[in-house]
């Protein structure tokens, strides 16, 4: 497979919508220590809803499935992390459009253009303690290589790594921030959902194969 | 027995807990027996109290330590979780219909909408700090509250729908409470009004809070339970002839004015995961505490009334600063389960400090303004006021809980 198509974008949304539901309650416990304890629940409803709005869409174009993920995040995961997440996603319609295949390149374009738009959103670095620990190696992991399947296990790789290198960090964004030194020994939740998608969209690309 | 209750001794720190099974006692100062008070599962967060280490800037505020907790009140009276905010907009609509109406997802407006040719005053906020916002929304006051689920800031689409719904034909001002979701939500928002071609709306970010910045970086401040001040003035100027620039200035001019500083004494449980928000020692108290329970300067153990505000005073009326010959609106903010007597005896020493200082005090408000569920604390917050705000405060206003003749 040397492009993807819409179907397959959306049998891939599934396959992260199924993962971060198993994950739930995981991430609940993560974002106890540092938040309100509700990021697996808004996460997997958030991620439900896109693939619901996605299966209701009518002949979509990959930057509509894009689009449509973008509105989930944003409205039904809430706060600061639906409009992160919701970024991540919406920056990436535009290096989409007009396009019916996408080949790896596009979907580096999409990636990339998601990762500086929630840097820039977030104002958040890696080290900061955030999301972008696990999507700016990511990233970097995916443009690193040829072909689609070399690049999502690496990316997933790279985002796990990224997500656990939270621990040990001080929050310098986010509510957490306000936690100070108490942030130190816990991961961060968002972090960790970048790298439940990275993993999930790796795991679905080796069954399609 | 399910009660989801626990009782103890306030002097001795001896409780009888009576969770779900009915068998678990253990004393608030020196115990680790906690559980999730919805489910009575073990807690997902061990409540074991981490010896606190004061922010490297106030190490005045470094702890006596004692471990143990001050319980949040665990059993709710709720329906499904999950119903928890459309519920409570049913019940406070149905009961101030006059004031107030529902429309589309989770849009509190004016039952009567202002009139053409005003500007439209719209804010959006997480759940959980009622009666703020739905209960500032009326004549003299704001146009539209766009709500939240509990602690988290609406999403983009609702707010653009808020702008729509707030627009009288001279545009909208959207307030925004400074928190990271509802600034990004907001931020969101306006680059849909651009998509959309809606241009004559603009955003003011509001904070007050002292203890989450220093001094010089107050733009980095939260908006805590001082943007009280901000709303009726705001509210009473927009029912004017003001244009959109005119109402920015005078929503920059109040927050300027304005500061504010929180205490709790116990923390709140989420109703939606049943778990303790934040961790806090019975005895201690936290200075600087956030609208959701962020850790504030830090913590020690708890005072008397009048030494509590003799701890707080001082830092609010240095920020500004206030001066001996100045005005000022005082609020003294229920964050929730504080008891009316506690917050006159408070407030009694607020007022002898304040003649100490030279300060009058122009008007007063003591109740639950802006919460943060159970929380057991208040914020401190004054409004220096000129005589144009002081015209703005006295002029009429009729929100469910905010009313002026």
């Amino acid at each position: 497979m040397m492009t993807l198509e819409s179907a397959q974008l959306a049998a891939m949304m599934g396959a992260i919508a199924r993962r971060v539901e198993s994950m739930r309650a995981h991430l609940n416990r993560l974002d106890a220590a540092l938040g309100d304890g509700d990021h697996g629940t808004n996460v997997s409803a958030a991620f439900a809803a896109a693939r619901e709005a996605i299966a209701a869409l009518d002949q979509p174009s990959p930057s509509d499935l894009w689009l449509a993920t973008a509105k989930a995040m944003m409205n039904r995961m809430g706060g600061a992390s639906g409009a992160l997440f919701g970024t991540l996603f919406f920056k990436g319609v535009a290096p989409l459009r007009g396009k019916d295949r996408l080949h790896k390149s596009d979907m580096e374009a999409a990636l990339k253009a998601g990762l500086l738009g929630v840097k820039a959103r977030g104002q958040a670095e890696v080290g900061d303690k955030t999301m972008v620990d696990a999507l700016a190696p990511a990233v970097i992991a995916f443009e690193s290589a040829d072909d689609f399947g070399t690049g999502w296990s690496r990316a997933a790789a790279a985002a796990r790594q990224g997500a656990l290198s939270t621990e040990a960090l001080i929050a310098r964004q986010g509510r957490a921030k306000y936690l100070g030194e108490r942030a130190c020994g816990h991961i961060d939740p968002g972090a960790t959902t970048i790298a439940l998608i990275f993993e999930a969209i790796a795991e679905w690309w080796k069954e399609t194969q | 027995m399910r009660t989801g209750d626990s009782h103890f001794n306030v002097r001795t720190g001896d409780s009888h807990c009576n969770l779900c099974t009915g068998d678990s006692h253990f004393n608030v100062r020196t115990g680790d027996s906690h559980f999730n008070v919805r489910t009575g599962e073990p807690a997902a967060r061990p409540y074991r109290y981490t010896r606190w280490q004061a922010l490297p800037e106030s190490p005045e505020f470094l702890v006596n330590f004692t471990g143990g907790f001050m319980a949040a009140r665990p059993h709710k009276l709720i329906n499904e979780p999950d119903d928890i905010v459309d519920e409570m907009l049913a019940g406070f609509c149905a009961a101030y219909k006059d004031i107030v109406r529902l429309q589309g997802d989770r849009l509190i407006l004016r039952a009567q909408p202002k009139a053409a040719g005003k500007v439209g005053l719209v804010m959006g906020g997480g759940s959980g700090h009622e009666p703020a916002m739905l209960g500032w929304v009326g004549r003299g006051l704001l146009d539209v509250n766009i709500v939240g689920d509990i602690f988290s800031a609406p999403g983009p689409e609702r707010i653009l729908a808020g702008i729509r719904a707030a627009d009288r034909g001279a545009g909208a001002l959207l307030c925004v409470s400074h928190h990271e979701g509802d600034r990004l939500n907001a931020e969101l928002a306006l680059e849909f009004c651009e998509l959309e071609g809606i241009d004559n709306v603009d955003m003011v970010i509001l904070y007050d809070d002292i203890s989450s910045a220093p001094k010089g970086r107050e733009q980095e401040r939260r908006g805590t339970a001082g943007l009280f001040f901000v709303w009726k003035m705001l509210g009473a100027f927009c029912e004017g002839d003001a244009d959109l620039a005119a109402a920015k200035a005078l929503a920059e001019k109040v927050r300027d004015s304005t500061r504010s500083l929180a205490m709790s004494l116990s923390s709140c449980a989420s109703p939606v995961t049943g778990e303790i928000m934040f961790e806090l020692a019975a005895g201690d108290m936290e200075i600087g505490m956030g609208l959701h329970g962020e850790v504030g300067r830090g913590r020690q153990e708890a005072l008397p009334a009048d030494a509590t505000i003799d701890l707080m005073l001082p830092p609010i009326l240095d920020d500004l600063p206030f001066r001996a010959g100045d005005e000022a609106l005082v609020l003294l903010n229920n964050s929730g389960s504080l008891t009316l007597m506690e917050l006159f005896i408070l407030y009694r020493r607020v007022a002898f400090k304040l003649r100490e200082a030279g300060i009058r005090v122009y008007k007063s408000w003591i109740g639950p303004y802006a919460t943060t569920l159970e929380t057991a604390g208040f914020a401190l917050s004054l409004c220096r006021v000129d005589d144009q705000l002081k015209a703005l405060w006295d002029a009429p206003a009729n929100g469910a809980y905010m009313k002026q003749l």
